[in-house]
């Protein structure tokens, strides 16, 4: 947390603050092949290792997936579905679950804690434990269900693109891992230009709706899903349109401001009432006179 | 010592208006009107206190603009811990006033012809038959219940975010705002009511009594009925 190497573009519950604005760093991105996955969890592997996640024991669910849903320590997971439609026939749908590193992270926007929650000057969205208190409001605000809470500490934890690597020129450790060349990294327009190509490819082997994931809801991620049935990006579960929740936009960017009007218009009400009108007392009294109690 | 005056029975020497004060409402003790028993007192005390407690466990949460009011509990984190907690003290607090106080808030007749303007104006033509509490006190407590009510069950969703559904915690989180708001508007009404505007009130919610002459002026049919129609 906190690299030197890196600027801060964005903070959580920080006016005016992130870094100089000085360095410019191109915006990051994984790249995510879908038609290429084998589902063989080398990268869930990496990611444990390289974050020096401890592994709590897995369970057979019946299914290709090592774990139901992501975990406060497995930030990087293999989602597993069978399908079985009228177009396509019966298929297998792998697809890497991940922190979607949003351009605009709902996350962020929703912690309440200075600093918890930052994106670095490339793009990478990251969590500082030290600064998180806790509570769980990234979870609202997160349309990609990503923040998992660590046990006992309830502090949140997830993929940081492995940002410590990123900011030393090296690749995060999935795509070091991964055996079939479906995860790339590299400048986000460059993985898109790669993903555009690939989904040509796509089309001209008869996947006619194949397409890439980047929605516009959340101002794009960093990371970039090739998606086979690009049409139905919920058969991957991945939502369609997401966006950050509207109420938490409400919330920060609305009722925010009227509060605070709210507020001073109650402070500044009362003192204009008592000049206006002054105290209403009884003319008979000692006591509210200002005489002895 | 002064001399016990209550309606109906005969005058008693002995005790001082404050030791009344404890026990008994709504009776005279010399030239002043037991207005506050000590257990009014106490719960007011003890709601405003946990009140005060939760608005800065809870406003460097709400902004960070307010970040510095974390500092005097020990930083966000203890304020995350504590808000919860200091919250449902709060709540368990109006609670136990509720009951104490619901009896005496009941809308009447008499409330239909209080003129909240006629009474912001400070002009005490808001309506001659204003008893115990006006129409605006009365409203204040339903507020302050509703409000609390609405406030201790979204922050329970907000305690446990992982046990709640995603349309929960938003709802929530915005009723949560919109109590917060409203509460904090209504607190300035009140402390500004209950203190500069209004000479003589702060002491019923201090030692319990108030003047006759207090009395008279802002809550006159309560007036009448303590003193049995004496002036």
């Amino acid at each position: 947390m906190a690299l030197q190497g890196l600027e801060i573009r964005r903070s959580s519950a920080t006016l005016r603050g992130g870094g100089t604005g000085l360095r410019k760093l191109p915006t990051v991105a994984k790249y995510i092949d879908t038609s290429i996955c084998i589902g063989c969890k080398a990268c869930e592997v990496a990611c444990q290792e390289w974050n020096d996640l401890p592994l709590a024991p897995t369970k057979q669910i019946g299914s290709y997936q090592t774990l139901p849903t992501m975990t406060a320590n497995f930030w990087n997971l293999i989602q597993f579905r069978e399908m079985d439609t009228k177009e396509y026939g019966f298929s297998w749908l792998m697809r890497k679950d991940q922190c979607m590193h949003c351009d605009e992270p709902g996350c962020l926007e929703a912690c309440p804690a200075p600093g918890a929650i930052v994106q670095y000057v490339n793009g990478i969205v990251d969590v500082d434990p030290e600064r998180c208190i806790g509570c769980g409001l990234c979870e609202t605000g997160c349309p990609f269900d990503v923040p998992r809470y660590a046990q006992g500490t309830n502090k949140m934890a997830k993929c940081t693109l492995c940002v410590d690597r990123v900011s030393v020129g090296l690749e995060p450790a999935c795509i070091k891992a991964c055996p079939t060349g479906c995860l790339q990294f590299g400048d986000k327009s460059s993985i898109v230009e790669m993903a555009k190509h690939r989904v040509e490819q796509l089309k001209a082997n008869g996947f006619e709706q194949a397409a890439y994931y980047d929605p516009p809801g959340v101002g794009g991620t960093g990371v970039i899903t090739v998606l086979k049935h690009g049409d139905h990006p919920e058969w991957y579960g991945l939502p369609k349109d997401p966006t950050v929740p509207t109420t938490v936009s409400l919330w920060k960017r609305v009722l925010h401001p009227i509060g605070f009007v709210a507020m001073a218009a109650a402070v500044f009400g009362a003192i204009g009432h008592f000049m206006a009108f002054g105290p209403k007392k009884p003319t008979d009294s000692s006591r509210e006179t200002g005489g002895e109690v | 010592m002064s001399e016990l005056r209550i309606p109906g029975a005969s005058p008693v020497a002995g005790p001082t208006a404050i030791q009344v004060a404890r026990r008994r409402e709504d009776v005279m003790i010399g030239d002043e009107i037991v207005r506050h028993r000590l257990a009014s007192r106490v719960i007011h005390w003890v709601v405003a206190v946990f009140f005060f407690g939760a608005l800065l466990t809870g406003m460097p949460i709400w902004s960070p603009v307010f970040g510095w009011m974390a500092y005097f509990f020990g930083g966000l984190s203890v304020c995350r811990w504590l808000h919860a907690w200091v919250g449902v003290a709060f709540a368990a607090s109006v609670a136990v006033m509720f009951v104490l106080w619901m009896r005496d808030m009941m809308f009447d007749a008499h409330d239909r012809k209080f003129s909240v303007v006629e009474y912001m104006k400070f002009t005490g033509r808001e309506d001659p038959d204003v008893g115990k509490y006006n129409a605006g006190q009365k409203f204040f407590f339903w507020m302050v219940a509703a409000t609390g009510l609405v406030i201790l069950l979204s922050g329970i969703v907000l305690w446990w975010p992982t046990y709640f559904s995603q349309t929960l915690r938003s709802i929530s989180i915005l009723l949560h705002d919109v109590c917060f708001i409203a509460f904090f508007a209504a607190i300035v009404g009140h402390i500004y009511l209950g203190t500069a505007a209004e000479p003589g009130t702060f002491h019923s919610m201090t030692r319990g009594t108030v003047t006759r002459a207090w009395a008279k002026l802002h809550h006159p049919r309560w007036y009448r009925e303590v003193t049995g129609g004496r002036r």
